[in-house]
């Protein structure tokens, strides 16, 4: 079981730069998550970590191993691609076997082995069918297994839950994330989906255009994002930004809004930090669901545009001095579309974020490691 | 409900139907026309004067070929004729010898066209020709590299050092070679190009996976692309051996069936005695028992092809 | 997948004698063609590669300008062959486009003619020789011996299974939705074929008839034996280029050659990247 060292990685088809300067460390026997939107060069991590692509710059190492220069079959990693890349034209056996017989492995130890991780997988009853027609669901215990049975330091994952209906979707990463403590190995998960990032990974690396947003626990990244793109992108609904000027009110910095009008005091840590910044334009953030309704006068004006109601809690669309924003209730809230409202984000839910870099301001340490 | 006559309903249905139908049959009536017209006449013609001793010599036309009704003198005939076996087994030799030939050399040019490369598709292009040639030219084309004054000769004589003048078209082992040469020359493109479409077919990502599994480039090949591959390669080489078994052109100017009858396949045969010998009748038979001979190969082909297909999973 | 460099070299190096191969067959008939009478005479010691003095007189010589007197004047030029060999392909190929284009159309749409797959197949399975006597005696009979129509009719004959195969996989890839709209909008189904599929399908056609076209301008045998006099062919013409009294005409034949593969050549580059589903009865695409 090994850690995984990303070294100044970058990776430019022609003149696209595909990744520009990853830093990132993998720790042994964690689930880390890539996650970020089509084209930000997650995948592409991934293939330079399996060896399939070579970086433009920069090292990849495997603990300490420099692994520059060291072909795909010497690597050592395990990888369950998205559609799976079973070998259709054999049955599920000769799939399982197929790592091992390549390496010469003797036949009776193959066959223990291949006993041994279908019983784990339940594949057992599978064993001698051809592998073409089984359903999504077995396929993808097969390309686990499949990758699994060289026992593999590393498991890189790219997208697999992508082909499976929503239905199974629960069940599987379940699964995995079973699997992956059992089987205890250093695990990269490629996802778009934040919702199978945040459930299953110890960490979440979060990526936009080749560039690494922000790494850290699903914890960290919900309630602290590092930027704009990482509050937006995580969380569904993404957190709602709203431009906004500091200003100073009796002492106490607050946030204008404009024609919503002018924000609560902000908790102290966020105002010192955003004084010691200079902060001035701002992106003044909250999450959906921390949004309540508030009495009187208080709070910020708004103008409800659209209620959804999805069964357990009701969504409402919202108009804050001309930016969209959404707030997630319980189902008896009392907002009428058309109507005005006034909201207030509880008191520690808030994030400021500069308006030029669209870095977060203040927070805990969120750093790239 | 108002009394509407079921009549004016239906009628519209039916003629649609019958519409497709009937334009169906008129499409498929030309093509329909033209196989019979070759199919069914000839046969019936070859059947009746291949039990008979007729000639166009014999100044009587076809049809009065009764009169010389000989039975099946003429297929006792054929099993006893030297000349038959020989243009037999040489068929058989050249179609043992090229038709493998053009697969492994198709199928090596295959794999080193299968990546993207520099060049690629204008190579892939050159190197297509030779089956874009007009056989008879072909043949034209190696009878002139083949003189033992030739280019061919020039080479081997710069490259050997000593003055080489082999009389290839003279000797009938060397002929033999000069064709099937020219037939390797013609049709490994051909190989080339069906074996490339079956080779870029062979999904890349089961290859990346069997790679990052641990298999090398042989196991890759033969556990992986060549499977993958076999239905592809059967057509291939029955394609090329159906034709391969048929050839005539390029070999029949480069050495006429000669030096004597070194290299006369079955093709060449049938066409000195159609047109040298002029023993029709003879030629009837001949075409006969090939005719019947390759249908029975081609049913227990496709009775093979139809059970496999069923235990397919 | 990345490849060493030594394979990169062996790669080069296997296309490069490939290549070779492929060419120095072409290339020196094409010298041949250019090269004078002494030129194209030489053997041995005296061969030259490439022609010293390249001359068109071989191109002259076979339309009938005799420029050397150690060669005699043909009795026939090669413009009528030339002819011949254009007036039997194109039409043999209309021939083969418009039964098998219709048969195809009629099989894909509306599953007549169902025997005619199995049946195309045979045809191209059996050795011609083993059916010529009846043809020519059929042809005979109907006077269609030693004339470019008789032999464009048996072209068509002998290459619609290739035009069937072909447009019967084209056929099958379109989309039905565009008929099926127009038949809603009130169309007959004639009509349909007419105006709504065959506009759609006119790169495929195209391509299916160059390539009908080209195996029957390559055609030999059947030349050989269908034409006597009046409309051979350009290969059964080269033949008669070389006698007891002029001997082998080297040069005037490399000429013929040349302009006889230039067509197919071109042809064949054009449709390139469906020779895979022509010549595999539409098996494969490429």
């Amino acid at each position: 079981m090994t850690s995984i060292r990303l070294d100044h990685l970058t990776k430019k088809f022609g003149s696209f730069a595909a990744l520009k300067t990853m830093d990132m460390e993998i720790r042994d026997g964690e689930f880390m998550a890539l996650l970020g939107p089509s084209g930000c060069g997650k995948s592409t991590t991934m293939n330079i970590i399996a060896g399939m692509e070579g970086p433009s710059t920069g090292r990849v190492l495997f603990g300490d191993r420099d692994m520059s220069g060291v072909p795909m079959p010497k690597r050592g990693v395990g990888f369950v691609f998205q559609n799976y890349a079973i070998f259709t034209h054999m049955n599920v056996r000769q799939n399982l076997a197929y790592g091992l017989k390549v390496r010469g492995t003797p036949q009776p130890e193959i066959n223990r082995r291949v006993t041994t991780i279908a019983e784990f997988l339940q594949l057992t009853q599978f064993l001698d069918q051809p592998s073409a027609k089984l359903s999504v669901n077995i396929l993808q215990r097969l390309a686990i297994g499949r990758s699994a049975i060289v026992e593999p330091a590393i498991f890189l994952l790219d997208e697999p839950l992508s082909n499976v209906d929503a239905a199974f979707r629960a069940v599987m990463r379940t699964e995995l994330k079973h699997l992956q403590r059992q089987f205890k190995q250093t695990m990269v998960y490629v996802t778009h989906d934040q919702l199978e990032a945040m459930t299953m990974a110890d960490r979440i690396a979060v990526m936009d255009h080749g560039v690494l947003q922000q790494v850290g626990t699903p914890l960290e990244v919900y309630n602290n994002p590092a930027n704009v793109f990482v509050a937006r992108f995580i969380g569904s609904p993404g957190m709602n930004l709203v431009p906004a000027t500091l200003v100073e009110r009796d002492g106490q910095l607050r946030a204008d809004l404009g024609a919503a009008g002018i924000s609560a005091p902000l908790a102290p840590e966020l105002a010192a930090a955003a004084r010691t910044a200079g902060a001035g334009e701002v992106w003044y953030g909250f999450r959906p669901e921390e949004l309540s309704v508030a009495s009187g006068d208080a709070g910020l004006a708004a103008g409800v545009t659209f209620v959804e109601r999805i069964g357990s809690r009701t969504v409402v669309h919202f108009d804050i001095a001309g930016e969209p924003a959404k707030g997630v209730f319980e189902n008896d809230v009392a907002l009428q579309e058309g109507s005005a409202a006034r909201l207030a984000p509880g008191p520690d839910a808030v994030r400021l974020f500069d308006r030029q870099s669209g870095n977060a301001i203040g927070g805990s340490t969120h750093g790239l490691h | 409900m108002t009394a509407v006559p079921m009549t004016d309903t239906a009628a519209p249905a039916r003629t649609e139907a019958q519409e497709e139908k009937r334009l169906g049959l008129f499409l498929t009536l030309p093509a329909q026309l033209l196989v019979l017209f070759i199919a069914v006449f000839p046969l019936l013609m070859q059947l009746y004067i291949s039990l008979t001793d007729w000639s166009p010599l014999e100044g009587i036309p076809w049809w009065q070929a009764y009169e010389l009704w000989n039975d099946f003198y003429n297929y006792i005939d054929l099993a006893e004729d030297p000349r038959w076996w020989g243009a037999l087994w040489r068929t058989a030799l050249v179609m043992a010898v090229c038709v493998p030939a053009e697969f492994l050399l198709g199928l090596g040019l295959a794999i080193l066209f299968v990546d993207n490369f520099r060049g690629r598709r204008v190579f892939y292009s050159i190197l297509l020709m030779p089956m874009m040639v007009v056989p008879a030219v072909a043949g034209y084309m190696f009878f002139m590299l083949f003189q033992s004054g030739g280019p061919l000769n020039d080479i081997l004589s710069t490259l050997s050092g000593q003055n080489v003048a082999i009389a290839w078209l003279s000797s009938p082992d060397l002929a033999m070679f000069a064709v099937m040469v020219a037939d390797i020359w013609q049709w490994t493109p051909l190989m080339f190009l069906i074996l490339l479409a079956g080779l870029v077919g062979v999904p890349e990502d089961q290859l990346k996976a069997a790679t990052l599994l641990g298999a090398n480039w042989w196991q890759r090949f033969t556990t992986i692309m060549l499977p993958r591959m076999k239905t592809i390669i059967i057509i291939a080489l029955a394609i090329r051996a159906i034709e391969n078994f048929k050839i005539f052109d390029t070999l029949y100017i480069m050495t006429g069936g000669g030096p004597g009858v070194a290299t006369e396949t079955i093709s060449v045969y049938i066409y000195k005695l159609t047109t040298n010998d002029l023993t029709w009748g003879y030629v009837a038979a001949i075409a006969l028992v090939i005719l019947i001979s390759l249908s029975v190969v081609l049913g227990i082909a496709i009775a093979r092809m139809g059970r496999s297909r069923a235990t397919q999973p | 997948m990345r490849r060493s460099p030594v394979f990169e070299i062996f790669r080069y190096a296997a296309i490069a004698l490939a290549l070779a191969i492929t060419l120095i067959p072409i290339l020196w008939m094409a010298s041949m063609a250019f090269k004078p009478v002494s030129e194209w005479q030489a053997t041995g010691d005296q061969l030259t590669w490439w022609p010293r003095n390249p001359t068109l007189d071989n191109f002259r010589y076979i339309f009938g300008e005799s420029t050397n007197e150690l060669i005699s004047s043909l009795e026939r030029t090669a413009t009528k062959p030339i002819l011949a060999s254009l007036l039997s392909s194109v039409f043999g190929t209309l021939i083969a486009m418009v039964a098998g284009s219709a048969a195809a159309y009629g099989l894909s749409r509306f599953k007549a003619g169902g025997n005619l797959p199995l049946a195309l197949i045979q045809l191209r399975l059996f050795p011609p020789m083993a059916v010529m006597i009846p043809v020519m005696i059929m042809w005979a009979f109907l006077q269609l011996n030693d004339t470019w129509w008789g032999l464009a009719l048996i072209y068509g004959i002998v290459t619609l299974p290739f035009a069937f195969w072909l447009m019967k996989t084209f056929f099958d890839e379109m989309p039905r939705e565009i008929e099926e709209a127009a038949l809603v909008e009130g169309c007959s189904r004639f009509r349909v074929f007419l105006k709504v599929t065959l506009p759609m399908m006119a790169a495929p056609l195209a391509s299916s008839a160059l390539f009908v076209f080209i195996l029957n301008w390559s055609d030999y045998l059947i030349a050989l034996l269908l034409t006597t006099r009046e409309w051979v062919t350009i290969p059964v013409y080269m033949a008669s280029l070389s006698s007891s009294m002029t001997g082998q005409l080297y040069g005037a034949k490399a000429a013929l050659g040349l302009i006889a593969a230039v067509p197919p050549i071109v042809a064949g580059i054009v449709i390139q990247k469906h020779l895979v589903r022509g010549l595999t009865f539409g098996a494969l695409k490429q």
